[in-house]
């Protein structure tokens, strides 16, 4: 037991909260399969109550001071117990909202933007599935209990991937993203087993507390959060691993919008946060995720600067916003790396929605096609993507500009002034990148205009529904909301720092102290960005060629995303394919089919060599007796 | 006793290896069992003098059960020779090789 015991009307909401999507999830594969609308009213239903139970409990312990705890033991034996249950503080109150009020609208969406797809309750049950696992994995009272509910997420990720089978690159992407995380994730539990080892107790409250680890050596702490990174780096798609998450955007739009850039690539950030007091005992481990945050922010922008893929631009986005909730949280600061955690799960699933409408409607990814066919015309998703791509960019008076100034403050707050500029940095390119697309869409150049090989044009209007659809009040309707979540999220900051603030388990500063010019100057560099996006993609007579597109050594090399993908490919060829699996083969080949081999021919040739003596021959037998008899008798005589 | 035993040892020995000789070495079963039969006298021939040598009438007794023996195995052994032979139609023991 941890924590204060838990109310039974808490139980049950938590219960109904986190179980209901699972139940759906079981009919819809076993009931109503063969019935899409049924389906789609089960899976949403659920997700409602989900909504409803998250929004009740934070609203009944908004004042909460220590975590609630409720548990029993699921796995005993012997000497070793491992509990299950839940765990609520304030954290996970912020998260289970955000993550069902997501959950909620990108199905919602869903029911506009996958509409006659023939793997509609498949779609659904995968959707239940995932919201099931990511709210369990919210309020996990143990990290073996939250290892499970991250793989469960891993596995919905991959079946969405994957989800239009048919298709050879999205299985392939499928693939490459579950190998990849299961990168991370080999690392992770290598730490979870090592923490269990040393401390006997896995409880979320009891890791974070200061006392239950005096007794371990510190670089023995330092080793297990580094490896426990590792599932993190996996998960939210940080640096050495991050070339999985763009190849994820071959999955269906609401898809990405949900899994790959609101909520289960920041179930790595949440993982950091509900172990902020234990990541915050090492140092070294802190500075090197602070490092490994910045690297992921700067490369990301970098690639995000050239893709011509819309959805491409977001998923490099994702990354490097992930990659500034972890400079937050590695520098320190608790609240900033959550309130933008929260922040980002808003104006980046409303830009993959607002991308989803172009898509579905036009059917292609590339940006400039998508300009060309009139994606402007398109109200209410461009007035939204405009919004959501002013609060990424960090601009007042979105939400985004609000959280963003919490990094820099956090960033400002270290001595080293590297990560503060690295960061600046990091909100130039973002504003850059992300009005380049705005501008673009905004400003369509027949002249620009290249259409990549193998991309049909389809003529506008047989693609996609007609706007006064049914289906496009569900997709309208979720845009809406989050433009307004987006805007209005923002001026919440205080309740929320205090909320979040307060209710931080023990251990770690709440944040440097911001310098006083840091705002001003996040700012100037944001409108700066946008101000050059505007001179080469906006103004009349741009040209719309990048800064970075008129270098042809930088452009190959961030199109390339920095050549990490081939550099993956180098190394499972030289290593795995040349390597191991040669040695094996050869292995195989010559030692264990040679020595079979060589073990048979033998029998057979000493058999053959034997055979000879063997004539069949009555007489020299009889010789052959008289010979021995001669000898024998010699022996005895002398 | 008119012979010395060292005499009747040595025809004994003589009359053996000639036996040996002759069924190891003639391709023909039927000199094959003229062979063993030759082997079987010789023996016989050492019985006999050991009798007198020792005084003793035990090595006569068991003469006159090799003979017989030999006198059954001679029959036994032609039998099988004349139906091996109407088998194969060959006496030579080098084409009796099935079991090899």
């Amino acid at each position: 037991m941890v924590g204060s015991p838990a109310h039974p009307v808490d139980l049950a909401a938590l219960i109904a909260a986190t179980m209901l999507p699972f139940a759906s999830f079981l009919a819809i594969l076993v009931v109503t399969r063969g019935r899409p609308r049924l389906s789609a009213w089960l899976s949403i239903g659920s997700v409602t109550i989900t909504l409803a139970c998250s929004i009740a409990l934070l609203a009944l312990h908004s004042g909460l001071t220590t975590p609630i705890g409720f548990s029993a033991d699921l796995i005993g034996s012997s000497g070793l117990n491992i509990p299950f249950g839940f765990l609520l503080d304030r954290l996970n109150l912020l998260m289970i909202v955000v993550v069902s009020t997501i959950c909620f609208l990108v199905q919602v969406y869903s029911l506009g933007y996958m509409a006659g797809d023939p793997g509609f309750s498949r779609y659904y049950a995968f959707m239940s599935l995932f919201t099931w696992a990511m709210m369990s994995l919210a309020v996990s009272a143990n990290l073996l209990q939250l290892y499970f509910f991250w793989e469960l997420v891993g596995l919905s990720s991959y079946l969405l991937i994957g989800f239009w089978y048919e298709k050879f690159s999205a299985t392939q992407a499928g693939k490459k993203a579950f190998v990849m995380t299961r990168a991370g994730d080999a690392a992770f539990f290598i730490g979870i087993l090592l923490l269990f080892i040393h401390t006997g107790d896995l409880g979320i409250v009891n890791l974070d507390s200061r006392a239950a680890l005096a007794g371990v050596p510190p670089s023995f702490i330092t080793l297990s959060a580094l490896l426990i990174f590792g599932g993190i780096v996996g998960k939210s798609a940080q640096f050495p691993l991050l070339t999985w998450l763009p190849d994820a955007m071959e999955g269906p739009t609401p898809v990405s919008a949900l899994l790959h850039s609101a909520t289960m690539v920041a179930a790595g950030v949440y993982l950091f946060a509900r172990l902020f007091p234990f990541f915050s005992m090492s140092a070294v481990a802190m500075s090197v995720f602070l490092a490994i945050g910045t690297i992921s922010m700067l490369l990301a922008s970098t690639m995000a600067m050239v893709s011509r893929d819309i959805k491409k631009v977001w998923a490099f986005s994702t990354i490097s916003q992930l990659g500034f909730m972890i400079m937050a949280l590695g520098a320190g600061s608790y609240f900033a790396g959550v309130f933008h955690l929260t922040t980002h799960a808003g104006f980046k699933a409303l830009l993959f929605l607002c991308s989803g409408v172009f898509i579905h409607r036009f059917e292609t990814n590339d940006v400039y096609e998508l300009s060309r066919l009139g994606a402007k015309r398109m109200l209410i998703p461009m007035v939204t993507m405009v919004l959501g791509a002013a609060a990424l960019s960090g601009l007042p008076p979105l939400s985004g500009y609000f959280s963003k100034e919490a990094v820099m403050g956090s960033l400002a707050g270290l001595p080293n002034p590297v990560w503060l500029g690295a960061g600046l940095a990091g909100v130039f390119l973002t504003a850059y990148y992300s009005f380049r697309l705005i501008f673009i869409l905004l400003f369509p150049r027949e002249t620009a205009v290249t259409i990549p090989v193998g991309t049909p044009s389809p003529p506008p209007q047989a693609a996609g529904i007609p706007a006064g659809a049914p289906g496009a009040w569900a997709m309208a309707v979720p845009l809406i909301v989050l433009a307004t979540i987006t805007v209005v999220l923002g001026f919440f900051e205080t309740p929320l720092k205090n909320f979040i603030g307060a209710g931080m388990l023990a251990g770690g500063s709440v944040g440097g102290e911001a310098l006083s010019w840091t705002p001003l100057a996040a700012l100037a560099l944001a409108l700066a960005g946008v101000g050059l996006a505007w001179v080469e993609f906006g103004r009349k007579g741009a040209r719309q060629i990048g800064f970075v597109d008129r270098i042809p050594i930088l452009h190959r090399l961030f199109a390339e995303r920095w050549y990490i993908d081939r550099f993956y490919g180098l190394l499972v060829n030289l290593v795995i394919d040349r390597g191991i699996s040669r040695l094996c083969y050869l292995n195989d080949r010559k030692v264990i089919d040679g020595g079979i081999d060589g073990l048979c021919e033998g029998a057979v040739e000493s058999g053959r060599v034997m055979a000879v003596l063997q004539t069949g021959m009555v007489q020299y037998r009889l010789l052959a007796i008289f010979a021995v008899l001669a000898l024998l008798a010699l022996y005895f005589y002398y | 006793m008119i012979a010395p035993f060292r005499d009747i040892l040595l025809l004994a020995a003589t009359l053996f290896a000639l036996g040996a000789f002759c069924a190891v070495v003639r391709r023909n079963l039927i000199m094959i069992v003229l062979g063993i039969e030759i082997m079987l006298n010789a023996a016989a021939i050492v019985f006999v003098g050991a009798s007198l040598h020792l005084n003793n009438l035990d090595g006569q007794t068991f003469v006159l059960f090799i003979l017989a023996v030999a006198a059954t195995e001679v029959s036994v052994g032609l039998a099988i020779i004349v139906y091996a032979f109407r088998r194969t139609g060959s006496f030579d023991p080098r084409h009796f090789n099935l079991l090899r």
